[in-house]
């Protein structure tokens, strides 16, 4: 026990890294030709058309910022349950695209949702969100970590009593 | 010596005062977490929105976008057959998708006689969504050539530019035919002279390059090559001459 709640603010910390880094580039990657960004999400169906600009513009600054927010370790237990919120969205998103039988690529790291013909990778995306999910979940249950700039602090015990 | 009472008392005080700090220093802290989120989720929302706002203006193209004389369909299309054939096909491709260099080697031909022999009339909807996939954008460059010769030129030298360029298609991940080449073959089909060249180099369809692209998403086109006949997809293992060649047969009333 004291093995894993010694290894626990490390665990924590490799979360907080791997999660907002992913975050962080999946958010980056999707700036650069917003064209392709509002393709990516057209090609869902799941959208009125006025709504996918917004969604294809402002999601990646949602995930830059909550990104940012897990590498910086601030905000930690929002960030890490908004992450878990995202993640939920992407996997239902790309289930439902796969459950009715598009032929699309996520658009998870840029990409205008295209795929060639027969070429999507939809066990592999659900999966690696699926995990990612579980991982923000475990994060907003522990978010006490090393190399953070707020939050509650590891090694540092609840405000002593005086 | 000391009095007891007033030893118990004095740490009561003390024990007291203590405890009012640590509450008021606990305040003091939530008090910053509450101010520091409403700041970061104002932030956040500021964000969203310039990002937005910029976004949406960049791909913003003019409604009054030059469109290349020679297109059908809003300038989406380049015909080939009769506007009256009985059954209608459309040919999505990306210059740069490799399956769709296979299709124009495997069922072109019959395409084109097809639409020669009134058959069919063929929309070939050239789009450029792979520009990621060269290292100089060769998906736009080529498509906005292939405006130029049609505009130029007209739709036979369109359809032979079309066919040099799948023909010399370049492999993805590097960079694609220059603007040297691309001038080159548009003059090999037919276009010639400094106003095309001028087109080609300075991306003069460019704009157009977008709408067509984004047309063709708005259409439902996920990936390169898709086939319509007469508005229904024909599956990947069909798209040989024979698959085209049946399933036109099979359109025809």
């Amino acid at each position: 026990m004291t093995v894993v709640r010694r290894a626990q603010p490390w665990l924590s910390t490799a979360a907080r890294l791997l999660l907002g880094g992913v975050l962080v580039v999946a958010g980056a990657l999707k700036l650069p030709d917003p064209a392709e960004a509002v393709r990516a999400v057209r090609a869902y169906r799941l959208l009125p058309e006025g709504l996918v600009g917004p969604v294809a513009f402002g999601l990646p600054v949602v995930e830059v910022a909550v990104g940012l927010a897990l590498l910086a370790g601030v905000f930690l237990r929002t960030a890490a349950l908004a992450a878990a919120v995202l993640m939920a969205v992407f996997t239902a998103a790309v289930a439902s695209a796969w459950a009715r039988g598009l032929q699309i690529d996520c658009g998870c790291f840029g990409g205008g949702g295209e795929v060639a013909a027969g070429e999507t990778g939809y066990p592999a995306e659900v999966a690696r969100d699926v995990a990612l999910l579980l991982v923000a979940l475990a994060l907003a249950r522990w978010p006490r970590s090393r190399l953070a700039l707020g939050g509650p602090a590891a090694g540092v015990r609840e405000p002593a009593r005086v | 010596m000391s009095d007891p009472r007033r030893t118990s008392a004095r740490r009561r005080i003390a024990e007291r005062r203590a405890a009012e700090a640590a509450a008021r220093a606990a305040a003091l802290r939530r008090r910053r977490t509450v101010v520091g989120g409403v700041v970061a989720a104002v932030l956040v929302l500021v964000a969203v929105v310039v990002v937005v706002v910029v976004q949406t203006q960049r791909t913003q193209t003019s409604p009054a976008a030059a469109v290349p004389a020679g297109t059908t369909d809003g300038g989406t299309a380049v015909a080939l057959g009769p506007d009256d054939a009985p059954v209608t096909v459309d040919v999505y491709e990306d210059p740069l998708c490799p399956y769709c260099a296979r299709i124009e080697a495997a069922a072109g031909d019959t395409l084109e006689q097809l639409a020669a022999d009134g058959a069919v009339q063929v929309r070939y909807r050239t789009i450029a969504f792979l520009d990621r996939a060269s290292t100089d954008d060769y998906s736009t460059r080529a498509l906005n050539a292939a405006g130029v010769v049609v505009d130029a030129a007209g739709v036979e030298a369109w359809l032979r530019f079309h066919d040099a360029l799948f023909a010399e298609q370049p492999a993805e991940g590097g960079p694609g035919l220059d603007d040297d080449r691309l001038v080159e073959l548009a003059a090999q089909a037919g276009a010639t002279g400094a106003e095309v060249e001028r087109g080609i180099r300075d991306l003069r369809f460019a704009d157009w390059t977008e709408q067509v692209t984004d047309a063709a998403s708005r259409a439902g086109v996920t990936g390169t090559p898709t086939v319509l006949v007469d508005g229904e997809p024909l599956p990947a293992e069909e798209l040989t001459a024979e698959g085209v060649r049946a399933a036109v047969e099979g359109a025809a009333p």
